[in-house]
């Protein structure tokens, strides 16, 4: 079978299970009784309604009817992007979302190629420096990696560079200047071009908040690199170990290549096609990690939002967090296993 | 019928596994840190008496008031206390036991929902299969404890315990992991001759599916469940961190940070508040982790032996 | 290095080889020595594990850790000279490999890699070993090209032709690898890559590749048995090797395919003018293609003789012991009884004496030596170098 029907088969796949997310999540939520449940479909605060309205808007939106069809009501709201209230943060969850998303994504930018880089490098040079000290050495940080709460690293660095080196501070700017940035937006001294700090700096010619912004995701950014980093490490590792056992390694140093081609062309190529498909992995290992590591370090992106609201049991804000990692994990495991098709022509060619 | 010979261990094949175990100073010490944490847990109500009706109350000690600020070590109080002079030793030890409990219990719980559910995906196949790996495939599709935090935050809506709440959600994101293991371990074993030779003898699917299939999947489930002890401790330590764990001053190390949050931006001035607990779970997760590496590297041959 | 001796290309002297594994030190190679004869077909016939690819890879100095060289030498006589390939160092090795030794494997399908197609995995041989012929290639096109162009395709013509020509004279010329990482400019590369992979469908077609243009593009996994071992063997000839060592190349393939493969062996070495180092356990196929056969046993050499002598005069105990354990027509099936000693905990002496129906006192004392008995005919037994 070739590469696009093998796309279009995984495609195929995919939907009943988002829809069996979906599905998931309004079981889950049908637990609530409709009084509360309410807000899943407002689009103002039910503290400023009177109880008729509220009454009204259970019957609008049917949830004195059978589940299925209040599933789907809610499907379709769902498609209209009406995702619910926030009552602990008083707006509508689509825009809570996507207010916080920039940070993440922030975030995200930044540790992803570094932990896919690291990673792979580090694996492929320990299988390579078999039993040597670079092998220990990354196999003793990978286990610790592993087994450390993300919490727990992120307060301990927080302890040694916020509060006692003072390095850097929680959120995404120092106060001063994040203060000051509203202004700036008054008064058209800045554009929101992408709305990721570091690069709107560049483009509005602020080294000083590049600056800061940088020093701000230093720390979250090393806790999850830290943690996914392990895993990946240890795969990549094995994977190359693997590949240089293999007869054809024999034939290409028979054959007069030198070492490093030998290991370079040959082996790693073989070695990083299981390493993709960890890849997906790592993208669910980030979507948790996040809601720890922000939340730690105070940094305003989705993952805090979502814990805030779990502990303020926010429900709206919550489900909604949880359909949204799931998509994304979804799609980040599809994209996954079709690079891992063209990649092995084993696959590939069938 | 008998199981045949060569799958079954013999005194021979327990005695190669300690010793393999001995040759490696990882695994040993894995498996002494699993011991030691054992024992704490095992003998808490000595080590740590309770001052309460309910152990896992951490009892604060009146003579230093209800400060706030936490004490620093001493010979009372070995691990220094937390706020409200929460007493970090009794924590840390009756800690520990929670620890095993909660981990013990879930892990119970999926790995016999995993058997049950597993077993009969893989020996009958079919649209039951299909549809219980959608199932776990709908599950499998929320990262890490998402789901549990999403359940967890719903319960307590209906004022579930929080406790309960999280322990219902963790097995709930336990069970398809162990149901897809054991799945394709029956698959690999259902096709063995001896699971013809038993049928053939008139054995009811029950039993081939108990006597015979069954232990030979053990293995590979006593590996990712010895991994597993450390996963359920973190989720259950990042759920309480969040705050959707276990009550205010409970023996939880993932609570006890929790409370300690505060005292983080003293830096290293208030250390022991937040380290002490933080460096038991980091050693309970270790110790599990080299111990579950330990007996793959242990029972895989063994158990690829054909 | 010392001037080369007679017709022998490869002499292995006393070659001592051990594994240090685990469960113990295995002491695979116990002072084997035998000499390949320019242009002959030599045959190494033992069961598994009696160190015949372990001798042959040492010939490569492909030394597989736990491995270790504990002593003896390899001797390699070309152009006039000769050459002891355990002194040689990485660097020389790898001009040596593939250009005047290669090696064909036993299981064609895993001497390929996966990832490549077989065209670029035998291209790359081209590529690291006839660069120069190549280059010379590729210039000589450019230039007649050169001539008859105006214009910007002139210029084009000319500025590839330097970056072939300083490719030639420096390969390591930063401005050769600089172009190389250029995006459109390293579409120079193009012209190479097109002439090798015009020489590669050339080798596939003399090895009766059918299809030789769509089998190029391959990958291993798509190829049948018989297809990819042609293919190793196209990888091996690139360069016109002196020697050729062969580890079972067709063990593990079908018997009509085994034949076919014999076959265009036998006319490559014709052709190519090659030797051979052929490493079976079958005597059927040895009797068929080769000149002279060396037998081996538990990490020794035990005997060495021209095919016909050793067929119709096996001299040492474990060679008449194969040679009747062939099944024939008519006769009872035979084994040769016992089995071969553990390599960590060798018997002393003899390594077959515990098998061997003639074994005397001193066979348990002390290791045979290979004697010449006459007309070439090698054994190391002591009921032929006079044992007391």
């Amino acid at each position: 079978m070739g590469l696009k029907e093998y796309i279009i088969r995984r495609i195929i796949l995919l939907i009943p299970v988002a829809l069996g997310v979906v599905v998931l999540i309004f079981a889950l939520l049908q637990v609530v009784p409709p009084e509360r449940r309410v807000i899943l479909y407002l689009t103002g605060n039910p503290r400023e309604m009177k109880p008729e309205t509220i009454r009204a808007y259970i019957h609008q939106y049917g949830l004195d009817q059978p589940v299925w069809i209040q599933f789907a009501i809610w499907l379709d709201q769902l498609i209209h992007g009406n995702f619910g209230f926030s009552e602990y943060f008083g707006e509508p969850v689509l825009d809570g979302l996507l207010a916080r998303a920039p940070a993440t994504i922030e975030i995200v930018l930044y540790a992803a190629p570094i932990i896919i880089l690291v990673g792979i490098w580090a694996g492929i040079n320990a299988a390579v420096h078999r039993d040597k000290p670079f092998d220990h050495a990354s196999r003793v940080l990978s286990v610790l990696g592993t087994s450390m709460p993300s919490f727990f690293f992120g307060i301990l660095l927080s302890a040694i560079f916020i509060a006692t080196l003072k390095w850097t501070g929680p959120g995404r700017l120092t106060f001063r200047l994040d203060a000051q940035l509203s202004t700036l937006r008054g008064l058209g001294q800045w554009h929101d071009y992408t709305k990721l700090l570091t690069i709107d700096a560049l483009l509005n010619g602020r080294i000083d908040y590049f600056i800061d912004a940088l020093k701000h995701l230093v720390l979250p950014v090393t806790v999850l690199v830290f943690i996914n980093t392990a895993t990946l490490v240890r795969v990549a590792r094995s994977s190359m170990l693997e590949a240089l056992s293999k007869t054809y390694i024999i034939a290409a140093r028979a054959k007069g290549l030198s070492q490093k081609e030998v290991i370079y062309k040959h082996a790693r190529r073989n070695a990083l096609i299981p390493v993709v498909t960890l890849s997906g992995l790592i993208v669910g290992g980030m979507l948790t990690g996040l809601i720890i590591t922000e939340t730690v370090f105070l940094f305003p992106g989705i993952g805090h939002w979502a814990a805030t609201a779990a502990q303020h049991f926010d429900v709206p804000v919550v489900a909604a967090y949880a359909m949204f990692s799931a998509v994304i994990f979804v799609l980040a495991n599809l994209i996954v296993d079709v690079l891992y098709a063209y990649i092995d022509p084993r696959i590939r060619l069938g | 019928m008998k199981i045949p010979e060569k799958y079954q261990p013999t005194i021979k094949e327990i005695k190669f596994i300690l010793r393999k175990v001995k040759d490696s100073p990882l695994s040993l010490a894995g498996t002494a840190i699993v011991a030691a944490f054992i024992i704490i847990a095992i003998f808490a109500p000595i080590l740590a008496p309770p001052q309460s009706y309910d152990p896992y109350i951490i009892p604060s000690d009146p003579t230093l008031g209800y400060k706030l600020e936490p004490s620093p070590p001493s010979p009372r109080h070995p691990f220094g206390t937390t706020r409200l002079q929460l007493d970090l030793y009794y924590g840390c030890i009756w800690g520990t036991r929670w620890a095993f409990q909660i981990a013990l219990e879930v892990i119970t719980a999926t790995v016999a929902i995993g058997i049950i559910l597993g077993m009969i995906a893989g020996y009958y196949g079919g649209i039951i299969d299909e549809i219980l790996m959608r199932f776990t495939d709908i599950i499998l599709a929320f990262p890490g404890l998402i789901l549990a935090m999403t359940l967890v935050t719903v319960l307590t809506q209906i004022n579930w315990k929080t406790i309960d709440a999280v322990l219902l959600s963790i097995i709930l994101i336990g069970w398809p992991g162990y149901t897809r293991l054991i799945r394709g371990e029956v698959l690999r074993v259902k096709n063995e001759d001896f699971i013809e030779a038993a049928r053939a003898s008139g054995a009811s699917d029950l039993r081939i599916m108990f006597r015979h299939i069954l232990p030979n999947t053990i293995y590979s489930v006593i590996i990712v469940a010895s991994l597993d002890f450390g996963g359920v401790v973190l989720t259950t330590a990042a759920l309480s961190f969040l705050g959707l764990g276990a009550p205010a001053g409970y023996a939880d190390w993932g609570r006890i940070i929790y409370d300690s949050i505060g005292f983080v931006s003293g830096g290293l001035r208030w250390w022991w508040s937040w380290t002490i607990p933080g460096v038991f779970i980091v050693l309970f997760v270790l110790g599990w982790s080299l111990l579950g590496d330990a007996l793959r590297d242990v029972l895989d041959p063994l158990y690829r032996r054909k | 290095m010392e001037k080369a001796v007679s017709d022998e290309i490869i002499r292995v002297e006393d070659l001592y080889l051990n594994f240090y594994t685990y469960e113990g030190i295995v002491k695979a190679l116990d002072g084997v020595s035998l000499n390949i004869k320019r242009g002959e077909i030599l045959g190494v016939v033992g069961e598994t594990g009696c160190g015949k690819s372990v001798t042959s890879l040492s010939i490569l100095k492909i030394i597989v850790p736990p491995g270790k060289i504990e002593g003896g030498r390899v001797k390699f006589n070309v152009k006039g000279k000769s050459y002891n390939i355990l002194d040689l160092n990485e660097p020389t090795m790898a001009r040596v490999r593939g250009r005047y030794i290669s090696m064909v494997f036993q299981e064609p399908r895993a001497a390929l890699n996966p990832v490549y197609s077989v065209g670029d995995q035998i291209g790359e041989v081209f590529y690291t070993h006839r660069k120069e012929e190549i280059i010379k290639a590729v210039i000589e096109q450019l230039s007649r090209e050169f001539e008859r162009s105006t214009g910007l395709k002139r210029r084009v013509c000319r500025l590839y032709l330097s970056l072939y020509e300083t490719m030639l004279k420096n390969p390591k010329s930063l401005r050769v690898r600089l172009a190389s990482k250029i995006p459109i400019l390293r579409r120079f590369q193009n012209l190479m890559k097109k002439e090798i992979r015009k020489r590669t469908v050339e080798l596939l077609k003399i090895l009766r590749i059918p299809d030789p243009e769509r089998v190029v593009d391959m990958y291993p996994h798509e190829l049948s048995g018989g297809m990819a071992q042609r293919c190793v063997i196209a990888m091996a000839l690139v360069a016109n090797p002196i020697l050729l060592i062969a580890d079972e190349p067709t063990t593990n393939l079908d018997v009509t395919v085994q034949a076919q493969i014999l076959v265009l062996i036998r006319e490559l070495q014709k052709k190519f003018g090659s030797t051979i180092l052929y490493i079976t356990h079958d005597l059927g196929v040895v009797a068929e293609l080769c000149d002279r056969v060396a037998v081996m046993y538990a990490g020794n050499v035990v005997e060495i003789a021209d095919v016909a002598t050793l067929f119709k005069e096996p001299l040492h105990p474990y060679t008449q012991s194969l040679l009747e354990s062939i099944p024939r027509p008519g006769k009872p099936f035979t084994s040769i009884p016992g089995v071969v000693p553990s390599l960590i905990n060798p018997p002393p002496g003899c390594r077959f004496n515990e098998r061997c129906k003639y074994a005397m006192d001193v066979c348990w004392k002390k290791k045979p030596e290979l004697v010449d008995i006459g007309k070439e005919h090698h054994v190391a037994c002591h009921l032929y170098s006079g044992g007391k």
